[in-house]
């Protein structure tokens, strides 16, 4: 099974590499600041809010991981913070909707985003989705 | 900002392509030293005459390019590897124009080469860099169709195209990859019907939206004019040529490459016009990109390229606007880093009239472009260059 440094802290709230010196919100994971190049990147919870640029609904993977459960959507998110994440998504949500992520965790623990609404319709579909993918939430 | 000197005085001779296959029992040293060995046995000189190398492959490790004057035995006085991608042969023939101009390399060989096994696509992709092994790659494991299909879509979102948009390019690709020899999949006739039929890979991209991964090598050589003529090869100069790493950061998705950056100074350079060029290729890792590229090229304005692409023929005997005349990689694999040499070897065919049944008629002057290395969620290099046939 595939294992996956994604580097996300083990927290159901988004943290993300936020600078000390200048502010700016890191994302992919790196070891200096992407603005001022400062070494001084730390972990911080940050608004967890986006919109969907762009969803695929994939048909093939490489990964045992997913190909048990295609189709699989994804999605571009621009991150209100700043950064623009890929992200798993909860089917049904449209380009341009407003999304929030969270922290999710597939059955070897490896750590991931997912993109969902943010109602309560929307967190019972999200509900349901990582019951049927096996994917759990991170209880801390 | 500066702009690039003049590459006046530079040939680029002996346009080679060989042994595309959708896997190999060859390693890349095989794929590179072979094209190596036609470059030499076309341009009629020794191996001594060379004194340049710059190579580009993604399967060439545990070696480098540094190891294979060893495999070769030669002795070289100028080595560059290029790991850009798509944007490889440009890169090497911008690199290597200067290393001739500055007197560092009289003769240099450009060559792409890769080989393909079973699961050298995945072992790829899976560890391709580090953005994308910890937020690409997990998300789906789907490799660059997932990248692409996200970039696709967002552009047919934004700008209203439609899948027969770039099924337009799919398939007069493959008409012209049916008149070129050696070409992979050019056996194979691709209608407008066979490629909406086709099935879903990563919506919206369908299978022949898609690059197959093959093995194979591309190259040239590069030297001063001079030396061309008194070796009695045909040439191609170069007008203009530039490059772009990271442009538009700000972008939440890639829908323009770098070309906007340069692209009026390589037309102000070359003193022609859009409307002036005979033929174009671009880097066609899927469609889409190739509408990036003329509309960054100045062919259309942004978000313009469907439009444009229903008004224009695109076949090399269309008269229109000839495009990926050899078929690019849609029609003959993607060989790894050779595929960022493919429409800049097919150039200097087209220009030096080498090409054989695929020849664009009275073809003077070709812009060729690349694109290349998804990091994570894009692109990062950008580059074309202006070319022109020369005499002999």
């Amino acid at each position: 099974m595939a294992i996956f440094q994604t580097g996300l802290p083990a927290s159901a709230t988004l943290s993300l590499q936020q600078c000390s010196e200048c502010g700016q919100v890191n994302y992919p994971a790196r070891e200096l600041c992407g603005n001022c190049l400062a070494d001084t990147l730390q972990w911080r919870p940050v608004k967890n809010t986006g919109t969907v640029q762009s969803i695929t609904e994939l048909q093939y993977s490489l990964e045992q991981t997913y190909t048990a459960h295609l189709p699989w959507s994804i999605a571009s998110i621009q991150l209100d913070c700043g950064p623009v994440v890929l992200a798993h998504l909860v089917p049904g949500i449209a380009i341009d909707s407003p999304v929030m992520l969270k922290v999710i965790q597939d059955e070897q623990g490896n750590r991931m985003l997912l993109a969902l609404g943010s109602d309560d319709a929307a967190r019972h579909s999200a509900d349901s989705w990582l019951a049927e993918v096996q994917f759990r939430e991170i209880s801390t | 900002m500066t702009r690039p000197a003049s590459y006046q005085g530079i040939a680029l001779v002996c346009p080679v392509t060989l042994g595309y296959s959708k896997t190999s029992e060859h390693s890349a040293s095989w794929f590179i030293g072979s094209v190596l060995r036609e470059l030499i046995a076309g341009a009629g000189i020794t191996k001594e005459d060379v004194d340049g190398l710059a190579v580009s492959s993604f399967s060439l490790a545990p070696d480098s390019v540094s190891f294979l004057t060893q495999h070769y035995n030669m002795t070289l006085r100028w080595l560059e590897q290029l790991p850009f991608g798509g944007a490889s042969g440009i890169l090497a023939m911008r690199r290597a124009a200067r290393a001739v101009q500055s007197g560092d390399a009289d003769i240099v060989a450009c060559i792409g080469g890769d080989t393909a096994v079973k699961d050298s696509f995945r072992d790829l992709v899976s560890d391709f860099s580090s953005f994308s092994n910890s937020a690409s790659y997990p998300y789906g494991s789907a490799g660059p169709n997932a990248a692409f299909a996200l970039i696709t879509r967002r552009y047919m979102e934004q700008y209203g195209a439609t899948r027969e948009d770039f099924g337009r390019l799919a398939v007069s690709q493959r008409y012209n990859a049916r008149h070129f020899d050696g070409s992979l999949l050019g056996d194979k006739a691709l209608t407008m019907e066979d490629y909406l039929a086709a099935r879903s890979i990563c919506s919206p991209l369908h299978l022949y939206d898609c690059v197959m991964p093959c093995a194979g090598g591309e190259g040239f050589l590069l030297m001063s004019i001079e030396r061309a003529e008194s070796l009695d090869l045909p040439y191609a100069t170069i007008l203009a040529a530039d490059e772009r790493h990271n442009a538009f950061p700000e972008d939440a998705m890639q829908l323009r490459g770098g070309w906007p950056l340069f692209c009026q100074h390589l037309y102000d350079s070359a003193g022609i016009a859009p409307q002036d060029i005979d033929l174009l290729q671009t880097y066609d890792d899927y469609p889409v990109i190739s509408m990036l590229q003329m509309e960054g090229l100045g062919f259309c304005e942004m978000g313009a390229a469907p439009s444009f692409l229903r008004e224009k023929t695109l076949t090399f005997d269309g008269g229109g606007l000839p495009h990926n005349t050899s078929g690019g990689q849609l029609s003959n694999g993607q060989a790894g880093a050779a595929a960022g040499y493919l429409g800049l070897v097919e150039s200097i065919r087209q220009l030096t009239g080498t090409a054989i049944a695929n020849q664009v008629p009275n073809a003077q002057h070709a812009m060729v472009s690349g694109y290349g290395m998804i990091n994570y969620d894009r692109g990062l290099c950008s580059a074309a260059a202006i070319l022109r046939g020369g005499k002999c």
